[in-house]
């Protein structure tokens, strides 16, 4: 028989491991939800300079008289901020539990394993972040990282949101960042679509077949429908 | 054939390990990794030198007794295969070994490669039981179970508790283990009288001395039973059921 030398731990985790585990869910499923409707926004910019300037506009709009002007927006922002916090503090501390329990002996990660997609959420998480950031910055704060031309408002007192998309991905560089966040995204939904089912129990085989399909289908749509965008405005395509 | 061996050897729990090289000039293709083990230890016994510790018992994948790292796969490079079931044959032209124990925090080193799995034996206290007396076997018609359900159970039941999985996963969670524990126990008659409590009390465990899964199903190809990962989700459909009917003590 063994020699018993185990040691419980006794720790209570607070929150518990599987209330983060449902808070990286929730506030992911946000996320893959904004994400979504953003890149169907941003096909407006198929529409031409009108089309796209005249849904950045609505976008402050929207609700008005009854709601406050911009209020939507606003409202939007907030749940996406406190999502924010709450997805990144959560996947920080599931990170350093899970390298409290792995211990300290390092391994090799295996080859021929669905382990690809979970060994980048970290990595892939801070590049989602540093996209993020310089992101505002160039389109909708306009300071630092925007282009030298960017504006809040056109003559015609519409949002001028075409100009500005047009004169950031006019430089090469940003277009490259973009692309290449917009494969991260992509890779982080894929990986953190199927993980719900995991978080929210489905077992059946048929739901988590299809369920798994249609987050690669959302993963390739949002790379897509965004990705393009950038690269038609390098070819000229939209100017 | 000659194989070099690479082996773990650490004097007791508070020990520093450190790695030994060892050559056995007589081994056979037919040899399992433990058959190998033994003929090194022979090998050291004859030298005076103390042999290596290791566990096994009945070495036909039927006990979850044996299970060493080889080559940073717990168990071996065979996949879904246990120690005692990996045979020298099988591992192509690798001749070069590096066994150590299956590593965790949640398995202490007792002496070599030989781990203490209490942490496994808390998660099956906590819940991996049927908790009522059962009495003696009923008759075959006296509770109908569907066939289906019959054999899903059966699935989840050839869980040998080896601790593979634990081993395999980066985070150190031992969510394969629960969840196989938990959708065995869910789908039979006198296990569904408990889900709830069961779910509750094996999920507070599995936080006290296991990590998160992150779905990075390194257990899944370790597993000599064969368990799946939905086995995963099936601590969290237990979970939020339970959470979801507010019942922490009983079905």
């Amino acid at each position: 028989m063994t020699a018993v030398v185990d040691r419980p731990t006794a720790r209570k985790h607070r929150p518990s491991t599987f209330a983060l585990k449902q808070v990286m869910a929730i506030t992911g499923v946000v996320f893959v939800a904004f994400v979504f409707i953003h890149m169907f926004g941003n096909l407006k910019v198929y529409g031409g300079q009108a089309s796209l300037d005249g849904y950045a506009t609505w976008l402050r709009e929207v609700g008005y008289p009854l709601l406050p002007y911009k209020s939507v927006l606003w409202a939007l922002r907030i749940t996406l901020l406190v999502s924010l916090i709450a997805h990144v503090y959560a996947a920080v501390a599931l990170w350093l539990r899970g390298r409290a329990a792995r211990g300290g002996h390092r391994r090799r990660s295996m080859p021929r394993t669905t382990a690809w997609g979970a060994r980048t959420m970290l990595p892939g998480g801070v590049v989602i972040f540093v996209f993020v950031v310089v992101h505002l910055l160039d389109l909708t704060i306009g300071a630092i990282v925007a282009p030298e031309s960017y504006a809040h408002a056109g003559p015609d007192g519409l949002i001028p949101a075409y100009a500005n998309l047009v004169a950031s991905f006019s430089r090469p560089w940003m277009a490259a960042f973009y692309t290449f966040s917009m494969l991260v995204i992509g890779f982080h939904i894929w990986h953190g679509w199927r993980a719900l089912l995991q978080d929210w129990g489905v077992t059946g085989r048929r739901f988590r077949a299809v369920w798994a399909t249609v987050g690669a289908v959302i993963a390739l749509a949002i790379v897509a429908g965004n990705a393009a965008i950038p690269l038609l405005v390098l070819m000229g395509v939209i100017a | 054939m000659r194989v070099e061996i690479e082996v773990w050897r650490q004097d007791g729990p508070e020990a520093k390990g450190a790695f030994e090289t060892h050559i056995v000039e007589d081994a056979t293709p037919e040899m399992s990794l433990l058959e190998l083990l033994d003929r090194l230890n022979d090998q050291l016994a004859e030298g005076g030198v103390e042999p290596i510790q290791f566990e096994s018992d009945c070495r036909e994948g039927a006990c979850g007794a044996c299970g060493v790292t080889v080559n940073d796969r717990p168990h071996g490079p065979v996949p879904k295969t246990p120690s005692c079931r990996q045979h020298l044959r099988a591992f192509g032209n690798v001749t070069k070994l590096r066994i150590e124990p299956l590593r965790s925090a949640a398995f202490p080193v007792v002496r070599d490669l030989v781990v203490d799995r209490t942490s496994l034996d808390r998660l099956i206290e906590a819940g991996g039981h049927v908790d009522i007396m059962a009495g003696t076997a009923p008759d075959a018609d006296d509770l109908l179970v569907a066939h289906d359900d019959a054999e899903l159970a059966l699935d989840f039941a050839a869980c040998i508790g080896c601790g593979a999985c634990v081993a395999a996963c980066p985070n150190g969670a031992a969510h394969l283990f629960a969840g196989a524990k938990l959708a065995h126990l869910a789908l039979i008659p006198h296990g569904k009288l408990e889900r709830g409590r069961r779910a509750t009390a094996v999920v507070d465990q599995l936080d006290e001395s296991f990590g998160p899964c992150s779905t990075y199903g390194e257990c899944v190809e370790v597993c000599p039973a064969g368990i799946p990962l939905t086995a995963v989700a099936a601590v969290h459909r237990e979970k939020l059921r339970a959470t979801f009917r507010g019942r922490r003590t009983a079905g």
